[in-house]
């Protein structure tokens, strides 16, 4: 594994926690592959060719009980594993929606600053 | 908290070993499913639509392992796989390993058992509570009984009226209590019991002894300061020991009456199993009695009224946050002011020299110190050899990794050229040697157990009561890992390091073609340092083994065969001065009549019995009683006969014998030291001297002159001191109560020797029942031949040339097999050379020489090394040997002959192999 791909992944991870809180919060119980179209709708291609590393990322969510996760009943009538948002989990989406908001106001800022207003 | 949580559930998967590998498996499975009917649905063929699935999810393989990552500790798990990895590795080379294993067993266990010993002697506090509050007075441990007012600048014992001037005036100790600097034997028996009385040791101590260790009675109740008040009833404490092996742990001892010299005591507690009073000695006290019933057991002999007489040591807790060096300066005050009070009892300008007086505090954590004081020197020797032996058996086993990880080298490259990470691979090898290295340990921690109980045995062979336990204890146990640890990075750091330096090129080459040549040098190294450090333990064995036998064999100036020595304490049995002379012609003629006894001598103290009493003299019309003039000499009080009796020769004059009735002329024997020092070149018989000042110059007239006889235990390594023998039938009146108490004890003589004719032996039980039939209260506190005393003297000193010369034969061996190694090992990777060699016809002994020649080098290169390192040794052993040449040369030869000569024999085995190779088996080799 080359470094520049393993920092990818990292950045990938955060963000794509976030994501999967979001679409649990908005959208209710969801198996994984339920998550990984949403996701895939909303964020284009970010999934397309690795939908698989979003279990390792619930995995670590469920650990952190953020998610907790119970076999259910899918749409082909097969065993599904159906991830369902905590309480705790609620909490850490509505800091990090409120980190990302800060940040992300602050990059835009940053990034539609003018020559004159940096010097 | 999230991330405890985390945490929590990935320890918990870790430790149940639960597999999240089925629930990812069947997720997966599922995904692809729906993805699949989903790309069905979007018009795909089944095979394309299946294809884009597996597609779109990804490598399934580095999921699956991120997945497994985030599940458990994969830290750890890594760790464990080394671990079992190592393990699986040393199982194949069960050789490898058994030899590996056993020889850092030894030197992890030759390390530990003396670090128990360093831990138990040196380190260890007392077990009371907070030890290091404790203060104590002075800083050398001394013995027993001193006279006089002043001690210069070593204010250790004191007398009881100064410990109670301290103990009232100091403040800053919360207690501060007093001691016997030594015990004594008493004769104890239980009231209403049937046994007689046995003999026990006994100290005694003040009264807040106990509250200020902060030690509770295991059962009943510790000494209090109202024991401790004249008129109080005289109780006892009894040792855990004593109460377990003598009574059993009968709780009806607490309470009971006991006669301890005669005298009725009330043992009121048992001691806690593990204190031992307050000092680290071969011999544990068995009773404590409150100072204020010394005068009571001691009778005549007591110490406790003298103000000039020492023999008390001192301990006191300080308050917290109370500063010691002002204490010290305090006492300083107090000590002046108290000596100034007694100047009318001084000699002439006593005032002169109170200034002069100075006393020190130390830490009193680890109480008095002798046998720190005695054994210091001893283990700091010990601590290194056993060290070196360490450090060679790392050496060896380095060697032993090195061949292992050259025979590994292609492997090692093979793997670097799959794209092995070097890190992985220096980890795996530092694994194995950890993993090897703390199998040693646990290994050696057995082998250290047993190796301490052995030196305790050794040791103290003649003591009862050792208060040192051979168990490990924690800071031995952590010892002995630390150790084991930093042995397993030291021997395999090399081999890691070269396994880095796998030249995947390597690979590709083939055969280990002669690389091995360079490679080599590390281990050519190792063995010249393991001969040069073998060279310095063969020769430290050599020096100390000479020094013993020369003090063991040397001539003592009295006859050690067939003589029995037998030990009594008439002041146990409640013997009065006036009554002694009676007893001792009671025994002697008891003795005598027995069947094979030559003749019979009592003496004050025999031979090398460890006692010593010395005073210092002052001869008629030669030398005033100087301060600084040494006049110093050693004294005994004997029975007629007793010169026969040792075979100390008389050389000159007669001995003392039936003559020297009480009220007949005093007399003296001296020996040729004494008469050398004080009579030079004249005749000395006739000649009068005295104990003490001028006025008692003319006491003793000197009537023979024996021979010089080794008489005390120390200085052993200088030529024998002035000593002087007097009849117990005289006795002196000194003005000065305190020679007086002296001259009083001294008539009661503690040994009785017996010569027996050629091929008889005295039996204990005869020897008992002789001695009950004088006196039934008479109880012997120990009977040994006279050479078995003389050699018991020796005991420390033949352990540690034992204990050395063990570990230089176990270094010797270790060298030889390293170098047994290192030859068989080359003379693999050559063998392809000498077939050539012997295809251009050289013959047999032209290769035989060849090999050997290089083993040679490698020994003579190690001697060189090492005959500076031994000489070092031989400095630093220096005042250990007795007057022993330290650099004594036929030792050192032996030493690096022994060395050569088995390293050449360790090599001549390969080295004859090599010399039956044939061009043929050469080829085939390749």
């Amino acid at each position: 594994m080359t470094p520049s791909m393993k920092q990818k992944t990292d950045v990938q991870q955060g963000t794509l926690a976030l994501m999967v809180l979001k679409t649990l919060d908005v959208l209710g119980p969801l198996h994984g592959y339920g998550i990984a179209k949403r996701i895939e709708q909303i964020s284009g291609d970010l999934l397309s060719v690795n939908q698989g590393t979003l279990y390792p990322v619930l995995l670590r969510l469920e650990q952190e009980r953020a998610i907790e996760s119970s076999w259910g009943a899918s749409e082909n009538n097969r065993r599904a594993r159906y991830y369902r948002l905590t309480r705790e989990g609620r909490r850490q989406l509505q800091a990090e929606v409120r980190d990302w908001r800060q940040t992300t106001e602050i990059i835009a800022r940053f990034l539609t600053a003018k020559a004159e207003q940096l010097s | 908290m999230r991330a405890l949580w985390r945490l929590w559930k990935r320890m918990r998967n870790f430790a149940v070993r639960r597999d999240v590998e089925p629930r990812l498996r069947e997720e997966m499975e599922q995904h692809l499913a729906l993805q699949t009917e989903e790309n069905i649905r979007a018009g795909m063929k089944p095979e394309e639509a299946r294809r884009q699935a597996v597609l779109t999810f990804g490598p399934a393989d580095a999921i699956q392992e991120s997945y497994h990552a985030e599940a458990g500790l994969p830290l750890i798990e890594r760790l464990l796989h080394d671990v079992r990895y190592a393990l699986r590795r040393l199982r194949r080379a069960p050789v490898f390993t058994v030899t590996a294993t056993l020889t850092l067993a030894l030197g992890i266990g030759a390390t530990t058992s003396i670090f128990s010993l360093v831990h138990a002697i040196l380190l260890k506090s007392l077990p009371v509570s907070k030890p290091d509050q404790l203060v104590r007075l002075g800083k050398k441990a001394d013995c027993c009984v001193e006279g006089g007012y002043f001690r210069g600048n070593d204010y250790s014992i004191v007398s009881y009226e100064l410990y109670t001037h301290f103990r009232d005036k100091t403040k800053g100790f919360e207690e501060m209590a007093a001691f016997q600097a030594d015990g004594n034997f008493l004769a104890v028996r239980r009231v209403h019991d049937a046994r007689t009385a046995e003999s026990y040791f006994g100290e005694f101590v003040s009264g807040n002894y106990f509250a200020m260790f902060g030690v509770s009675a295991y059962a009943g109740r510790a000494l209090t300061m109202s024991d401790d008040e004249s008129g109080a009833a005289p109780a006892a404490i009894m040792s855990y020991r004593v109460w377990q092996q003598t009574y059993g742990l009968d709780p009806s001892v607490i309470g009971s009456e006991f006669n301890i010299n005669g005298k009725p005591f009330t043992v009121v507690g048992v001691t806690p199993p593990g204190f031992f009073g307050d000092t680290l000695k071969s011999m544990a006290p068995d009773f404590f009695l409150p100072l204020a019933t010394e005068p009571l057991v001691q009778g005549d002999s007591s110490l406790l009224k003298h103000a000039d007489t020492c023999w008390l040591e001192i301990i006191g807790r300080i308050q917290p946050g109370a500063d010691v060096r002002s204490i010290e300066a305090q006492m300083q005050v107090e000590l002046h002011q108290w000596l100034r009070s007694h100047l009318n009892e001084m000699y002439a300008h006593a005032a002169l020299d109170i200034p002069s007086q100075v006393l020190y505090l130390s830490p009193g954590d680890a109480g008095i110190t002798s046998m720190r004081q005695q054994y210091e020197d001893w283990l700091r020797i010990l601590l290194i050899v056993s060290g070196i032996v360490l450090l060679i058996v790392c050496v060896n086993v380095a060697n032993l990794m090195l061949v292992r990880s050259l025979e590994r080298r292609q492997q090692m490259a093979l793997s670097m050229a799959l794209g092995a990470q070097p890190m992985r691979l220096v980890r795996g090898a530092l694994t194995e040697s950890l993993v090897l290295s703390l199998l040693g340990g646990a290994l050696g921690l057995a082998v250290g157990f047993a190796g301490t109980r052995l030196i305790l045995r050794f040791a103290f062979e003649t003591m009862t009561a050792v208060p040192i336990s051979a168990s490990p204890s924690i800071p031995v146990l952590l010892f002995a890992f630390g150790i084991s640890l930093i042995t397993g990075v030291a021997f395999g750091i090399a081999p890691a390091w070269m396994a880095t330096h796998a030249d995947p090129v390597d690979a590709l080459r083939g055969a280990n073609r002669s690389t091995g040549r360079v490679a080599s040098l590390p281990r050519k190294t190792l063995v010249v340092l393991q001969v040069a450090l073998s060279l310095v333990l063969l020769s430290a064995a050599g020096l100390l083994t000479a020094a013993l036998h020369n003090i063991e064999h040397q001539n003592f100036g009295f006859e050690l065969d067939g003589r029995t020595v037998i030990h009594i304490d008439p002041v146990l049995a409640g013997y009065k001065p006036e009554q002694l002379e009676l007893l001792y012609r009671r025994i002697h003629d008891s003795f005598a009549n027995l069947p094979g006894v030559a003749s019979v001598a009592c003496v004050q103290y025999s031979p090398m019995s460890g006692d010593s009493w010395s005073e210092p003299i002052s001869v008629e019309g030669k030398l005033e009683l100087g301060r600084n003039a040494d006049t110093e000499a050693g004294w005994a009080r004997v029975v007629p006969g007793f010169f026969d009796v040792i075979g100390d020769a008389i050389i000159k004059g007669r001995p003392i014998d039936e003559r020297d009735k009480a009220g007949a002329q005093h007399v003296a024997v001296i020996n040729e030291a004494f008469a050398r020092k004080f009579f030079k070149n004249e005749d000395p018989i006739g000649k009068h001297f005295g104990q003490g000042g001028m006025e008692y110059a003319n006491d003793y007239e000197i009537v023979g002159v024996a021979r010089d006889a080794r008489y005390l235990t120390y200085n052993l390594e200088k030529p024998v001191g002035p000593f002087f023998f007097l009849p117990n039938t005289q006795s002196t009146s000194y003005r000065d109560p305190s020679a007086a108490s002296t001259d009083v004890r001294s008539h009661y003589l503690h040994d009785l020797v017996v010569r027996m004719r050629p091929g008889a032996r005295l039996s204990e039980s005869l020897a008992r029942t002789t001695l009950a039939s004088v006196d039934p209260n008479l109880a012997i506190v120990r009977m040994q031949t006279l050479s078995e005393q003389v050699a018991n003297t020796f005991s420390q000193q033949r352990l540690i040339s034992r204990l050395t010369s063990l570990f230089g034969i176990l270094a010797l061996v270790l060298a030889s097999i390293g170098i047994y190694g290192v030859t068989a090992y080359n003379l693999a990777s050559r063998t392809s050379e000498i077939g050539m060699r012997v295809a251009l016809g050289a013959d047999r002994s032209d290769i035989f020489a060849l090999i050997l020649r290089g083993s040679f080098l490698l020994v003579a290169f190690g001697l060189l090394f090492g005959l500076p390192l031994a000489l070092g040794v031989g400095r630093f052993l220096g005042s250990q040997l007795y007057g022993l040449n330290q650099f004594d040369p036929i030792i050192l030869a032996t030493a690096g002959v022994t060395m050569a000569l088995s390293a050449l024999f360790a090599a001549f085995v390969p080295a004859y192999r090599g010399s039956l190779i044939s061009p043929m088996q050469a080829l085939r080799s390749e």
